[in-house]
C-alpha cells in the first residue's frame, strides 16, 4: 500500500511539473530553478564532452579521408565559382551602400558588422524525434536571450528557446516546428525555411512563376518590416537550393535545399549579440 | 536493502544522465538512438525492486529535462512508470530468470518510446509516430547489446537481495 502510495505521489509530482511547466516554459520560478540546475550540470556534461571529443575526432578523420579526394574536387569547383560570384557581389555592395545613404534606409541590425559573437560548445544533443534542440554551455550570463540567432562556422543553426544563466536551449532550423523567412541571393525570391525530408530543409511558399535554380544560395531574409521584426538578421547563410520540382497540383515550388551548417557533427556554435542600440 | 545501495544507485543513474545527454544521444544508428539512462534504470529496478526503478526513474528523468533545459516532469513521468513496472516484474516473474535483463530492456523500450510519444501527443505538441516506428528496431537492438556489460556493472554494486528482501506483495506460486 505505501508503496503505491510513493508511486501515485511521484507520479501526481511529475504532473504537476509538467502542468507548471507547460504552462510557464520560459519564465517563473520553476524556469529559474531549472536554469540553475542546467548550470550545476554543466561541468559534468563538458567533462563528458571531453572524455568523448577524443573518439569523435578519430571517427571524423577516418569519416574524412574516406570522402576526401571527392570532396576536394567539389571543393575546387566551388572556389571557382564563389571566386567569380564575390567580384559580381563586391561591385553591387559598393553601389547598395551608396544607394541606402542616398535614400536614408534606416536598416535593423547588419550581419555580421552589428553582432558580437559569443562562442560556445554544444553540450546535449536532441534527445529523439520529438524536438530538434540542443544544449550550448552559454546563457544569460554571456548576453544570450530567448530568440538569440545561433550559427556554426558554415551556416545558421536556429535560435534561443529558453535560457538558464551558463546554459541555453537552442531550436534547430532542422525542428519541425521551425520557420524562417529566407531568400534566394541570386534573384531575391522569399520563401520560408522548413524542416524537409531526411537532412534537408525546404524553402516554402515560392510561387510557381519565381525563377528559383540548382545551386542558388540561401539566406536569412531579415527585418522587411520595422514593425514585425525578424529574429535573424538578414545575410546568414542557410543552405544551397539541391534540386526544384513543379508539379501542377501543388500551389508553389518544391525547393530542397542542403543546409551549410553540418548538422549531425555540431561541437563549436556562436551565438549572435547585437550590439545596436535599439 | 539499505542507504549505500541507494547512494550506488542514484550515482550510477546520474551518471548515466550525464553521458546519455552528452554523448549517446550522437549516436544515431538508421534513426534509432541507444539509450543508456533506460538500460541503467532496467538494471537498477531489476536488481533493486520497484521502489527503487520508481524514484530511481523520477530523479534521472528530472535530470535529464533539467540538463537540456526541457519541460520539467516529461521524462520523470514515463521513467518513472517505466522503473516501477521493471521492479515489479524483478520482484516476482523475472526473479532470477537470465533472460529477464534481455526481456525487460526490448520491451521496456518499446513502451517507454511509445509513452513519450502519447505524453507528447497528450500536450498537443508534434507527436512523430512513423519516426519512432522506424527507429525503434535499431534502438531495441543498440539498448540490448548495451544490456549485458551495464547489467553486469550494475549487478557488482548492487548485489542481488535475498527472497525475504523482496516485496510480499505478490506471491509467487511454485
Amino acid at each position: 500500500m505505501v508503496r503505491r502510495g510513493i508511486l501515485f505521489a511521484l507520479v501526481l509530482g511529475a504532473l504537476a511539473l509538467l502542468t507548471i511547466s507547460f504552462r510557464s516554459p520560459t519564465s517563473g520560478a520553476l524556469h529559474d530553478a531549472q536554469g540553475y540546475g542546467a548550470s550545476a550540470l554543466r561541468p559534468f556534461e563538458v567533462a563528458a564532452q571531453r572524455v568523448a571529443r577524443p573518439f569523435r575526432d578519430a571517427y571524423g578523420y577516418f569519416d574524412g579521408l574516406a570522402h576526401a579526394r571527392s570532396e576536394n574536387k567539389k571543393l575546387r569547383r566551388e572556389v571557382r565559382q564563389w571566386r567569380a560570384q564575390a567580384t559580381q557581389f563586391q561591385a553591387q555592395a559598393g553601389r547598395a551602400q551608396d544607394l541606402e545613404r542616398l535614400l536614408r534606409v534606416e536598416g535593423g541590425s547588419r550581419y555580421p558588422s552589428d553582432f558580437r559573437f559569443v562562442n560556445t560548445s554544444v553540450i546535449s544533443f536532441p534527445l529523439g524525434p520529438f524536438a530538434q534542440q540542443i544544449t550550448i554551455a552559454a546563457g544569460s550570463n554571456s548576453g544570450l536571450k530567448v530568440n538569440t540567432p545561433i550559427i556554426d562556422q558554415d551556416g545558421l543553426l536556429g535560435h534561443v528557446v529558453a535560457v538558464g544563466p551558463s546554459t541555453a536551449s537552442v531550436q534547430l532550423i532542422m525542428d519541425a516546428d521551425s520557420n524562417v523567412p529566407a531568400r534566394d541571393i541570386a534573384n531575391g525570391v522569399r520563401g520560408l525555411i522548413r524542416h524537409g525530408a531526411g537532412n534537408t530543409l525546404l524553402l516554402d511558399q515560392v510561387s510557381k512563376e519565381q525563377n528559383v535554380e540548382k545551386g542558388d544560395v540561401i539566406v536569412t531574409q531579415g527585418t522587411v518590416d520595422r514593425r514585425y521584426p525578424d529574429l535573424y538578421p538578414y545575410g546568414i547563410p542557410i543552405g544551397r537550393v539541391l534540386t526544384v520540382g513543379r508539379s501542377d497540383i501543388a500551389s508553389y515550388l518544391t525547393v530542397q535545399v542542403l543546409p551549410f551548417a553540418r548538422f549531425d557533427s555540431l561541437d563549436t556554435v556562436a551565438a549572435l549579440i547585437s550590439t545596436k542600440k535599439r | 536493502m539499505n542507504g549505500v545501495d541507494g547512494v550506488k544507485a542514484a550515482v550510477v543513474l546520474f551518471v548515466a544522465a550525464i553521458l546519455q545527454v552528452s554523448i549517446f544521444t550522437q549516436v544515431r544508428v538508421l534513426g534509432g538512438v541507444p539509450d543508456l539512462l533506460l538500460v541503467m534504470l532496467v538494471a537498477v529496478a531489476l536488481l533493486r525492486g520497484a521502489m527503487f526503478g520508481a524514484i530511481g526513474g523520477f530523479l534521472a528523468g528530472l535530470l535529464v529535462d533539467t540538463a537540456t533545459l526541457g519541460q520539467l516532469g516529461l521524462t520523470s513521468l514515463v521513467l518513472t512508470i517505466a522503473g516501477y513496472w521493471i521492479g515489479r516484474y524483478g520482484e516476482t516473474t523475472g526473479r532470477d530468470r537470465a533472460h529477464a535483463p534481455f526481456l525487460s530492456v526490448a520491451v521496456i523500450t518499446f513502451l517507454y518510446s511509445f509513452g513519450l510519444l502519447l505524453v507528447h501527443f497528450v500536450l498537443g505538441e508534434r507527436a512523430p509516430a512513423g519516426a519512432i516506428a522506424r527507429g525503434l528496431l535499431p534502438a531495441i537492438a543498440m539498448n540490448l547489446i548495451l544490456t549485458a556489460p551495464v547489467y553486469t556493472v550494475v549487478r557488482r554494486l548492487l548485489r542481488p537481495l535475498e527472497r525475504g528482501d523482496y516485496a510480499t506483495e505478490v506471491q509467487l506460486l511454485g
